[in-house]
Order: structure tokens, then sequence, then C-alpha cells
């Protein structure tokens, strides 16, 4: 293991860790769909054949046809073209949030693990209470507290989503920190600086990065609870949670309404978890030689 | 290793054949299946202040009068109280009581019983929110804020057991009106000092009216059952289940398979499609949609700004595109009600809303658009904000607006949306100082709590609580205040004409949108029921004819 | 073993303590009261209401006692004291929405639906845990519960079940088994795919292990291997999440329950913020609360059970 002291063999692990995930044909298909599905969150103006806001009352409610092609909802907005901007809020809900809660967490995980001790027990105690805290409750009172906006969002699901990786994060500090190589650096009068950033973090980062590719789906679909429970992103903004929850309402008599938006969410949300087995599969060192 | 899916199949389908021949409980023409839509915080009728417990407590209790809801004007009836008289000049009411109404165990119901019930609703320890229905009653406000401890000088008084006598502080012309609030519903002194809180509980509930609670599960169902000791006629249906079903399109897919016979409130999305069944009903309700103005914050302060945005509206659109079938009114007082003038209010005309813009100061700048400068300082007009709470409705409203008055006018609006609670609690927190309240405009709507004009008009006097746009007129205030007891039918209208005329036009502090309607969905085989603008639903005139095998 | 569960639940005590505290503060920051609403009440009628639920006093320190020198009146005379002392007393206090209902007959009536539904839900997993474990199928089925907001998949299976086929009805609670069967499917499929998912990372970590191949290289029985020494250290991580699992579970999922009609308490976790019941809001956070540190504390001892490396202290 010592031999991820030098650089150049730290970056074969990674070259064998790609090598693994594109043997992997699920998670190929799923990265190239999750690249795929950036794009068109980014090229949102270019794809959508109308704005998300043009309302055109006298095509009201059409079924999928070859000017709509999703169809249209109560007010004549052309579903497809919500879908595509829908893309671009719900990804950057996700990516976002997942990131937020990414380094608060990792920042408040890897302090607990590598100082430990007493800090370690009082920081851990925090993150007790706040798990026994409903996340429910919690990320109504924040959006009730912080009001309607995007802000409200990131801050209340970050609020919930950082806990779990703060705990993942100084679970596998615990674990790198008793490494005969770091101690070793220790030893030589490594500064904590240079061991966490040179030693312990690129040790870590598989399992973080993996982290990130569940924590970005779980922002998803927390985000479009938060529209069902009528907490989530608020006009003129629309995200799949948003546009699924307004189908919901007659998913009877219009059941498009709710497949279209319910459908986007269920591949990316299946693509991003695919992605996730394969690359924790391949970030595995323990797999290394099978 | 049977795969999870089979299994799960198996056992769907095991059960659905084991119990679609089994109990798929059968319909009679006994019970009626309705749905409430959500559980009645109370049905203590001195604590409740919704509509849903307020249905429900209608059916349990009669009250002294009643409206007959298939009357158009909403006639007040007598329902305990056999006949009244009105003396001093609309200054003592008094109500003799029939004396063959029972309570559902079995004891008469008397004039003592109302005074119990009235009194509690201002004794301070019950602290209820409805008290001040009664401050027209001598002596009651002071009764309630603590400084009158006796009683007896309140007016109110069961001079023996079937006569009910009120005294007012002063006449006012509604008062009849407040002797049908559920509100004020006889009650037992007995029970309610045996059991306190859990009196309302259907083993310990003792009421008069045509049915009787028989079993309450919280936030699911309640069961209403004919009372056969009620002295009216008795109504078909032996037993009422009330569903507390919040989600509505779970209610439809129930209504769709029979599972319920009623619903009173229908899925937006749904009602272009059932509106084209007979099944379908809408009416119109005791209940207007208004923009509020905040008066005090510029450059709303300048009238001629709030008559140039009255009248750049086109209510229909917005009615159309909310497809409930919404009444487009410009008028405060709403349809099916005394008083109420369509006429009155600016509709729509876009040269004399320009006109206003340019007598408010402003020149206009031809562009690709319009955009208006003020005239002297040579500064654009500003942005407005409008705030609503959140909701679907609303938002789509407020964009509507938005683009209306960007079109029209050449004004840009902000929207901005708060959760009810939040919202309300910025609208309270404008009076302290409404020059600096973050927001220009602001949606509310008011339902009826008596179907009288007083109740709309009174909501903005500039003493009035509820007024949020900060704005006051005497001449408005004193025309209310003069209608509120003036008994003559032409009279009041012409007063209530000159008061909204202030209101919305010379003044310009609200602009109504809509008048609200309503929708329910009820099968052939549910007869005697009717759409009302009080949204009332009697059990006891309903009646089933179903198709029986 | 009973002292560690004993000395368990006494460290919990100042762990809820904590929590009551910090909601009692989050709750008082929120904008709005529970008694706000469009209509405006008069300020005579609002005192008799505030001063009925203690809502006139001071929330944390009562500064006009202070100056008044009834130097304990300062922190007894305050709203936090007032529900402090009820709730030492076992009282979390009236509902202030639902007028005349305690909290505790609200979580009475409501719980137990919650329980009982939560209850089936858990037998999906039992039958899914004793048929299988790495079939595809369940795998797909399990994804499905992960990758699908709850009330797309209740929408799913009231379409298919309720409207295209008309085998069950699409809500209600009461009155027979067919009105359990799509909540609990609706419910149960995510904790499902959950540990579906974790029992396959884990048994792939597993698998991989020293014991597991001195195990194979002794020649023992590919089943017995895969039975006692993968199957059941594979359960440890899966032990780990099922307290909080567990506790989700019981006190059951605001969607499945607002869209089939259920009367248990997960609608409570919404209503009462919105409603601004403050007693309602500091009743179900805490029922949560000991359900998870008692679930937790379940798990720990089961932990021990499964792993003889773990010793209870």
């Amino acid at each position: 293991m010592s031999e991820t002291l030098k650089k150049s063999n730290s970056r074969s692990l990674w070259q064998d860790a790609w090598k693994r995930l594109f043997k992997n044909k699920a998670s190929v298909i799923s990265l190239i769909y999750i690249v795929g599905i950036i794009l068109v969150a980014i090229f949102a103006d270019v794809i959508a054949p109308f704005s998300y806001e043009t309302q055109s009352p006298q095509d009201r409610l059409l079924f999928p046809n070859t000017t709509y092609l999703m169809g249209t909802d109560i007010l004549g907005r052309d579903l497809f073209s919500r879908v595509i901007y829908g893309t671009r809020m719900s990804m950057s809900v996700g990516i976002i949030i997942a990131f937020c809660s990414l380094i608060v967490g990792t920042i408040y995980g890897s302090l607990s693990g590598y100082v430990g001790g007493r800090l370690d027990n009082i920081l851990m105690r925090i993150v007790d209470i706040l798990y026994t805290f409903p996340s429910l409750l919690l990320i109504i009172l924040i959006r009730v507290i912080f009001g309607p906006g995007l802000f409200g969002i990131f801050f209340a699901l970050t609020i919930v989503e950082w806990v779990s990786v703060s705990r993942i994060v100084r679970g596998q500090i615990l674990q790198v920190k008793e490494m005969a190589y770091v101690e070793a650096a220790r030893a030589v009068g490594v500064r904590h600086q240079t061991i966490i950033a040179r030693h312990i973090l690129p040790n870590i980062l598989g399992p973080i990065i993996v982290t990130l590719t569940f924590e970005i789906p779980a922002a998803i679909l927390s985000e479009s609870f938060l529209s069902f429970i009528g907490l989530g992103l608020q006009p003129p903004f629309s995200s799949w949670g948003s546009l699924a929850n307004d189908g919901f309402q007659a998913f009877k008599s219009y059941p498009y309404l709710i497949f279209f938006p319910g459908m986007a969410i269920f591949l990316t949300v299946l693509a991003f978890n695919l992605l996730g087995d394969g690359l924790r599969d391949a970030l595995d060192p323990k797999l290394k030689n099978t | 290793m049977k795969k999870i899916s089979h299994l799960l199949f198996l056992v769907l389908i095991s059960f659905t054949l084991l119990l679609s021949c089994s109990s798929r409980s059968k319909l009679t023409n006994d019970t009626l299946y309705f749905n409430l839509g959500t559980e009645p915080p109370s049905l203590d009728p001195s604590k409740a202040t919704d509509t849903t417990s307020n249905l429900v407590i209608e059916n349990l209790m009669d009250n002294l009068t009643d409206y007959d809801i298939s009357t158009p004007d909403l006639k007040i009836v007598p329902k305990v109280a056999k006949s009244w008289k009105i003396t001093e000049g609309g200054k003592v009411y008094t109500f003799t009581l029939r004396d063959d109404v029972l309570w559902t165990d079995g004891k008469k119901v008397t004039a003592q019983d109302f005074e119990y019930s009235w009194r509690r609703l201002i004794e301070p320890a019950t602290a209820a929110e409805y008290a001040y229905f009664l401050f027209d009653i001598k002596n009651a406000k002071a009764f309630n804020e603590g400084k009158i401890k006796d009683f007896s000088k309140v007016g109110i008084k069961a001079i023996n057991d079937h006569t009910f006598q009120i005294t007012l502080e002063s006449p006012v012309s509604y008062f009849l009106h407040v002797s049908t609030f559920s509100s004020l519903s006889p009650l037992r002194k007995d029970v309610i000092d045996q059991w306190g809180d859990r009196w309302t509980d259907p083993e310990h509930i003792v009421t008069n009216g045509p049915f009787k609670l028989t079993h309450w599960k919280h936030d699911y169902q309640l069961t209403l059952e004919r009372n056969e000791n009620y002295y009216g006629a008795k109504g078909k249906l032996k037993k009422v289940e009330c569903f507390m079903i919040v989600e509505q399109s779970t209610a439809l897919s129930l209504y769709q398979t029979r599972k319920l016979d009623i619903i009173t409130q229908v899925p937006t999305l749904d009602i272009p499609k059932l509106k084209q069944t007979p099944e379908f009903h809408s009416g119109n309700f005791l209940s207007t949609y208004y923009i509020g103005l905040n008066t005090k914050k510029a450059p709303l302060n300048n009238p001629y700004v709030r008559k140039a945005l009255a009248s750049s509206i086109n209510r229909n659109q917005i009615t159309e595109m909310l497809q409930k079938g919404d009444i487009p009114t410009s008028s405060l007082i709403p349809m099916g009600m005394q008083g109420y003038n369509p006429d009155l209010g600016y509709k729509l005309n876009i040269e004399q809303a320009q006109e206003w813009m340019k007598k408010a100061g402003y020149e206009k700048k031809e562009g690709n658009t319009i955009s208006w400068v003020h005239s002297k300082t040579k500064e654009p007009f500003p942005t407005i904000t409008f705030i609503y709470n959140t909701n679907e409705a609303h938002k789509t409203i407020a964009e509507d607006l938005q683009a209306q008055w960007k079109k029209n006018l050449g004004i840009t609006m902000a929207i901005d949306n708060q959760e009810w609670k939040v919202y309300n609690n910025s609208l309270q927190g404008s009076h302290t100082s409404p020059e600096t309240a973050p927001f220009h405009l602001f949606r509310l709507g008011w339902n009826a709590d008596y179907p009288d004009p007083d109740n709309f008009m009174s909501l903005f006097t500039s003493y009035s609580d509820n007024n949020h746009t900060h704005w006051g007129n005497s001449k408005f205030d004193s025309l209310t205040e003069k209608a509120k007891v003036i008994l003559d039918k032409t009279k009041r209208v012409d007063m209530y004409n000159k008061a909204q005329k202030i209101l919305l036009e010379e003044d310009t502090a609200i602009i109504p949108l809509y008048v609200y309607a309503h929708q329910s969905m009820w099968r052939d085989e549910v007869k005697g029921a009717q759409m009302n603008p009080l949204d009332r639903w009697y059990f006891d005139q309903l009646w089933l004819e179903r198709n029986i095998k | 073993m009973l002292l560690f569960i004993l000395k368990r639940l006494f460290i919990s005590i100042p762990v809820i303590f904590i929590l009551a505290t910090l909601t009692f503060c989050i709750m008082r920051v929120t904008p709005g009261g529970p008694f706000d609403k469009d209509k405006a009440i008069p300020p005579e009628i609002k005192a008799n209401i505030e001063a009925k639920y203690h809502l006139d006093k001071p929330t944390f320190i009562n500064t006009p006692a202070f100056y008044k020198k009834k130097w304990i009146h300062v922190l007894t005379e305050t709203q936090y004291f007032y529900y402090m002392k009820g709730l030492a007393q076992g009282d979390l206090g009236p509902s202030y929405k639902y007028l005349g209902r305690s909290v505790t007959d609200i979580i009475l009536d409501s719980l137990p639906v919650s329980v009982e539904l939560g209850f089936y839900a858990a037998l999906i997993l039992a039958a899914y845990k004793h048929n299988t474990w790495i079939d595809n199928a369940a795998m797909f089925t399990a994804i499905s519960g992960i990758t699908l907001p709850s009330f797309l998949v209740a929408a799913l299976l009231i379409y298919i079940f309720s409207i295209k086929m008309a085998w069950l009805p699409a809500g209600l609670w009461d009155g027979g088994w067919e009105y359990k069967i799509l909540p609990t499917i609706a419910l149960g499929l995510r904790p499902v795919a959950i540990i579906a998912r974790l029992m396959r990372t884990s048994m792939l970590d597993v698998i991989k292990a020293d014991y597991v191949r001195t195990a194979r290289a002794k020649g023992l029985n590919e089943v017995w291997v895969i039975l006692k020494h993968v199957v059941k250290n594979s359960l440890i991580p899966v032990i780990t999440i099922s307290g909080p699992l567990l506790a989700g579970i019981i006190t059951g999922s605001f969607v499945i329950e607002h869209v089939f009609a259920i009367p248990g308490i997960a609608k409570h976790f919404i209503l009462a913020v919105t409603n601004r019941d403050y007693t309602l809001i500091m009743g179900v956070t805490l029922v949560y609360a000991v359900l998870l540190i008692i679930a937790n504390i379940l798990v720990d001892v089961f932990y021990a059970l499964v792993d003889p490396r773990i010793k209870l202290s």
C-alpha cells in the first residue's frame, strides 16, 4: 500500500479504476446518459422548442403530438420544453446540494476523525442529535424560515444530507489513520495538513466520489418530495419534481403529465445509482486483483 | 428462491380473489358516503372556526334560526325558535322557543341552554376566537375583556324556559344572522362540566339536530346517524359516513369507484374533463378574491396610479386560465348578496388607464414597449412588488397580472410568495410602517361569515384590523356605519353603492378580481342536493335512489 | 445486557432534553404563530387565547420579573419552563389546532395506524429476506423503490391496480385486507430497495474476505459457506442502518398516508409545522426521537448477537 506515497503510482491506481469502470456496461451507459443530461441542462435554451412559460390558451391539455412532443399542461405550456428546462433545475439542485453536503460533511468528518479524542466525541454527539431530529420536520422548518427561494432548498437539504456524509468520511479516516504509511509520515514529522492533504484525502477520495454519485439522486428525489408537499421550487422555476407533482393531481385523466417528468426522474436516478455501483466496484482496492 | 415480484403478485391476487366475493360493503339507500376533506379541528361549537367543523356541527345541532338555502336570498327561517320579536327600534331581540325540541338524551332544549352557549362564547376562559360575533350585545365586549365580571349586566338572558332575550348596545341590521351561527348552538352545561374537553367524543356528546355523532376516528372518518328524537321532519338517510380524504385525486378515484357518493372538491386539472358530465356541479360562493394596494407606499400612494392599475386588467382572461368557473367581478360585494353591483369598479380600459398615468404625473415613453418617466424628476416608474401566499392558483394569477400590466400599461412588477403563516405575518407587520413595507400589492379573499354586505364593507373601514391597504376614508367609514343600522333595503343598497364607489373608484384601495365558484360531484342516485352560495350540506334534505338488484 | 440497555437509556435523556430545547427554539424563530390567521382577531380575544395557552409569557427569560425582583419568576414564568415542566410530568400539552384534544391523544390515535402499516411493510421485507438475495428481478423491483419518488410509486400502483384493473381500492384504510395491500407495497418498496442494495455491496465485500477464502479452501460446502459466513457477516452493515429505517417505517411516510388517506402519524410532521401547532411539533419530534433511540439500542443488542467481536459496553 505504501506505493500510494509516490504520485506516479497513485495515478495508475486511477487508471486502473477507469479501466475497470469501462468494463462495466451498465456504468458506461449510465455515464453517457448522465453526460447527455448535463448537456441538455446546459443547452436547454437551444433544445427546447418553446419557452417554459409561454402560454397558449387555445392549446390547453393536449395529448402528445407532433407540435408538442410531450403534450401541454393546463395553461397550454409545452411539457417537453418544461421538462428540458426542468432538467436544468433538477440537475443543479442535485449537484449543488450534493457538493455542499459533501464539502461540509468532509470537513466535519475529517476534523472529527483525524483529531479524535474529546473533539471527536463532541462533534459526534452533535451529529447524533441531528440524527435524532426528524429530517422532514427540519426541512420544512427551514423552508418556512428562509422563504420559498432557491437558497432555502439548498440550505434545507444540505443540512439534512451532510450528516450522513460526515459519518462516512469519519469512518474512512479512522481506518486510514491507522495505516502504516500514515503513521510513518507522522513519525518522520510531516505536518498535519500535509498528512491530510497528501496521504489521507487521496485514499478516501474513492468513497467520497461514490458518496457524491449517491447524493445527487438523493437530492433530486428530496426536491421532488418537497414539491409534493408544496415547498419545492417556486415559479418561474420548474423542476422534474414539481412537474411530476403537477401531473400527479390528474394522473388518471392526463397520465402523460406525470409520465414524462416521472420517467426523467426514474432514468436519471437509476443512471446515477448504476454509475455509483460501478464506481464503487472500480475504486475498491480490495477488488483490484479479481 | 421465488422472485419477489412473483411473490407480491401472488399475494395480491389471492387477497383480491378472497375479498372481491366477500365484503365489498353493500350499498344501500340508508347510508350516504361523503368526503369532508379534512379532520374537523373541533366539534365544540364555541371553539370551531372553520368550514369543515361547521358543516358537521350544522348537521348535529339546531340553532335558533337557520337559512333556507333553497331561496335565492337565503331567507332566515325558524328552527328551535318558533318566532321572534324585534323591539325598541331594533335593540331588543326576543326569541320564543318551541317546547318539543329534545336533546339526544331525551331532555328538553331550554332557553337556559342557549344562554349558557352564548355566555360560554364570550367567557374569557373559553378563549373563543369568534367571541367578537357577539360584541354588538350590551356589555359583551367588556365581559370578554374581563372588565365586567357580573354576567347579569350582559344583554343575554333566558327569561324563562322558552324565552330568550338579547339586548344590543345599539341596533344593527344584520343581527338576526347571528342567531343562525353554528357557534351559538345550544349547549348542555351539565355535559360539558362532566366531560370537559372530551364532551365532543361520540360517547359523551349530546346534541339536538337531525343527526347524532356515533363514531369518530380522528383524521379518518366520522359517522352521523339519524336522530330518532328529532322534532322536525325526519330525513330519509339513516346514516352518513363522512371521510376525511385530503388528497383530492384520491377522493375522485374513490368517487369513481363508488366508495364515495359526494365529493365537494375536484382537482383543478380534472375539471375540463369532468365539466362535461351531468354529475359535475358548480356554483358561486359568497366570497370575493381581491388585490389589495398598499396605499401608503410610493408610487401607489398616488390614487391615479392605483386607478390606472385597476383599469388595465382583463379579468376574463384570469378566470378562464383558472378553469374553475369563477365569476369575474370589479366590485367587492359578491354576487348573490344584497348590494351586489357589477357596474361598480373599473373595467379594462387601456386608454383611460394611460390617461390616468399622465394625470399621476408620468410621461409616456414610446419604444418597443410603453414605459413611463416622472415628468419632473425624469425618473423611470419603479418596479412594484406583489406578494401572495404559496399556492398554484395564486401563482397563476400573479403571473398573469404581471404579464397584463406589462403589456397594457408598461409597468414592471416583481412577484414574491410566502408560506401562509409567514404571509399573514407580513400583512400584519406592514401596519407599523406601511411606507417601507416590502410590497406594494397583495392578494386576499374574503368568505362571508354571514350573507350581509356589512360583513364585506366593514373590512375596509380605517379602523378595521383586516384592512391591510392602510387606506382610510372618513366618508366611507360613516357610510358603512350608517348602512349597518338601516333597515330599509333600497336606502341601504344606495349607501353601499356610494361606499363601494369610494373604495373602488375614487380612492381605489382594492381591485376585486372575481367571485369564487365552488365545485362538487354527486351521482344521479343522490337526490335533494343543490349548490348554494354558503356551501352548506344539510344531510336531512338528501336521499338516495340507488339501483339495487 | 440489561445494564447496557439501562445505561443507554440513561444517556439518551440529555439527548432528548437538548433536542426538545432545540426544537422549541427553532419553532419560536419561525414567523407566524398558531393563532395567526388571515382574519384578524380582535386584540382582547387574542389576549384571552394567549393567556389560556401561556403564550402571553416570555419565551425563555421573563425580564419584567427581573425588574420586579421576583428572581425565581425570571426563569419559571416562561413558556419554556411551562412546557418543560409538563414534559417532565409526561404531559405533552394541548394541541393548538385541534382544540380540545391533547397532543398525547393525537399521537395515541395516529401512531398505532402507522405502526400497523409499518408492520405490514416489514413483513414484505421478511418475505423478501427468506426467499432471495441475489435475484435480478428482485433487484429491479428494489431499484424502482429507490429511483422513484414515493408519490410516483403510489400513483403507479393506483393507476394499475385501482383504475385500470379495478382490483384494489384507491385509498382508505379500514375494512379488510384489500385496503392494506397497495399502501404496504408502496411503503415497503423503499426499505426493501435500500436493504437489497446494501446486502449486495456488503456481500461482495465479505465474499472476498480471508475467512471466506479459508472456509472455501477447507473444502466446505458452498451453501454452508454462504449461509454461515457470507450472509451472517454481510448483515452487519444492514443492521447498522436498520435503526433509522425502522424508526422511519414506524413513523410512516407522509406521501403514502396522504395519498391513500391513512390516518397515521406522518401527516403531523408536516401539518403541525404549517399550522404552527407548537405542542404537536414538539410531540411528534420527541416520539420520533424516542423511537429512534430505542431502535438503535435494539440494533446494538442485535449487533452483539450477530458479531461476537462486538461487546456491549
